[in-house]
């Protein structure tokens, strides 16, 4: 399972980039994708929203399960990704980079600082397994 | 866990094993939407050995058995199967089921994993000379298009004669293998009964065939919803009758069943809840355990929901008051509160299984 160092991640499985110039992007782990299986239909926030930590952002539905997604960190929805709505599949195939699901612009930069580096989001999905 | 004699194939193959009613099961292999696709275009394999089987031998055991459920066995001819249920004194469902004639005096009937238990200690006590061959039996169904040339290519050319819901025995590599054209994906199809030590050189010899892939309960599931096909356990149980189930069509009201009373009581009565099928505009689906509303009022409850591949939308059952289980109704279900219409079955209406 692949958790690329430098990005961020929190207990519902999602994973945030600090993109620099005070933007993040952020989308679900590939853990979450292999979980839920055949992705088939992301909800997305709308561009604007501003959004509290943990808050929900959006959905994301597969096959055969159906799970919220929620803000790493606030701030406001600064762009989505709009291929997702005609390729979900994306999540599945590429979930670090074709498969984001938003922007958060203005982040709260000492929320960000405080969620898992990705040794520790590892340690807490093998705990998971267990 | 309970194991079938295929599960180190499918494990091999790359399977990934739940829990399927304290069985070990692959839910899919490639993934769902890749099996659902190859079953509608060609030819998929299913492992379906954790089902109940019996087998009913002598006048006197059939018409035992024929007292206890929906189907009036007389109409059944030899080499034919019918769809019915067995139900409780209130109506209320054990388990659905399939009885077969295998010749004039022996009938050979398949029932569900998970009510198995209760469903053999009830035959067992009311059926004489019933045996429960389900622990001995494996069963592997080919479902697709391609089916029925594959089984012929494979030496069941028995295959090529049957109609819809017939059935015949046959030979395959020295085991004797009861062929059947039924299936639980709307595509030509059959099941293939076969003894334990059969399954795994059978599974093989399918999995050579290009046309054949295997497929898991993922798959077995939205195949099976987009032709609105029941689930035992969780579009009905004992607290449902085939009245709410809409399963009127399979019921033979000429004969005597267990729950028959209670069940002529409820059609006189009528304003009983109906599992009606519904749809979403969107990819976004209805889910098991969602409550249905009408503007803020849970009027009802989504037993199935899922993505549809073939009809690529959101698709369900609901259980839906009378007057709202009517095509064209719209209503919202779950947490969200995502839009529903209430149409007609199947979803899916290009199946095969009738060719």
């Amino acid at each position: 399972m692949n958790f690329p160092e430098g990005l961020k991640y929190t207990r519902e499985h999602e994973w945030i980039r600090d993109d620099g110039g005070d933007v993040y992007t952020v989308g679900i782990t590939e853990h979450a994708a292999e979980q839920l299986g055949d992705v088939t239909y992301v909800e997305l926030p709308e561009p604007g929203l501003v959004l509290d930590q943990g808050q929900p952002a959006g959905a994301v539905e597969s096959v055969k399960a159906a799970s919220d997604v929620y803000a790493p960190i606030g701030g406001h929805v600064s762009e989505i990704n709009q291929e997702l709505e005609r390729r979900p599949e994306l999540v599945n195939t590429s979930p670090y980079n074709d498969g984001w699901f938003f922007k958060i612009a203005e982040g709260n930069l000492r929320e960000f600082d405080t969620l898992m580096s990705s040794t520790e989001y590892t340690r807490f999905v093998e705990d998971l397994d267990e | 866990m309970r194991q079938t004699p295929l599960l180190d194939q499918h494990k091999a193959l790359g399977g990934k094993v739940i829990d399927f009613s304290g069985w070990a099961l692959p839910v899919q292999y490639a993934g769902i939407l890749h099996e659902h696709a190859h079953t509608r275009a060609n030819a998929s394999v299913f492992d379906c050995s954790h089902m109940g089987e019996f087998r009913i031998k002598g006048r006197k055991a059939i018409d035992a058995y024929d007292a206890l459920i929906t189907s009036d066995t007389d109409r059944i001819k030899p080499g034919r199967a019918r769809y019915g249920a067995l139900l409780n004194d209130d109506g209320g469902y054990i388990d659905d089921l399939i009885t077969m004639r295998i010749d004039e005096d022996e009938l050979f009937v398949v029932t569900n994993a998970g009510p198995l238990d209760r469903v053999a200690a009830l035959f067992a006590g009311n059926v004489p000379g019933l045996a429960d061959e389900s622990a001995d039996t494996a069963k592997i169904d080919i479902q697709g298009p391609l089916s029925r040339d594959i089984l012929v290519s494979i030496g069941l050319t028995t295959a090529a004669e049957l109609r819809y819901f017939a059935l015949a025995r046959a030979q395959w590599a020295g085991y004797p293998v009861l062929v059947s054209r039924t299936g639980y994906t709307g595509e030509l199809g059959y099941e293939l009964y076969m003894p334990n030590a059969a399954a795994v050189p059978l599974w093989q010899k399918l999995l050579e065939h290009p046309g054949v892939a295997p497929a898991g309960l993922g798959a077995r599931d939205t195949l099976r919803l987009e032709m609105g096909y029941l689930l035992s356990g969780q579009d009905f149980d004992a607290s449902r009758t085939p009245l709410e189930a809409r399963q009127d069509a399979f019921i033979d009201w000429h004969k005597p069943f267990t729950g028959r009373a209670a069940l002529e009581n409820q059609r006189a009565a009528g304003g009983y809840s109906v599992l009606a099928p519904v749809q979403t505009d969107s990819r976004s689906a209805p889910r098991h355990g969602f409550e249905v509303y009408r503007d803020e009022d849970a009027v009802g409850g989504v037993t199935s929901g899922s993505y549809g591949p073939s009809v690529e939308r959101g698709i369900g059952l609901a259980y839906l008051p009378p007057e709202l289980a009517v095509p064209g109704a719209v209503l919202a279900a779950g947490p969200r509160r995502i839009a529903i219409e209430v149409t007609e079955l199947p979803f899916y209406k290009a199946g095969t299984c009738r060719n």
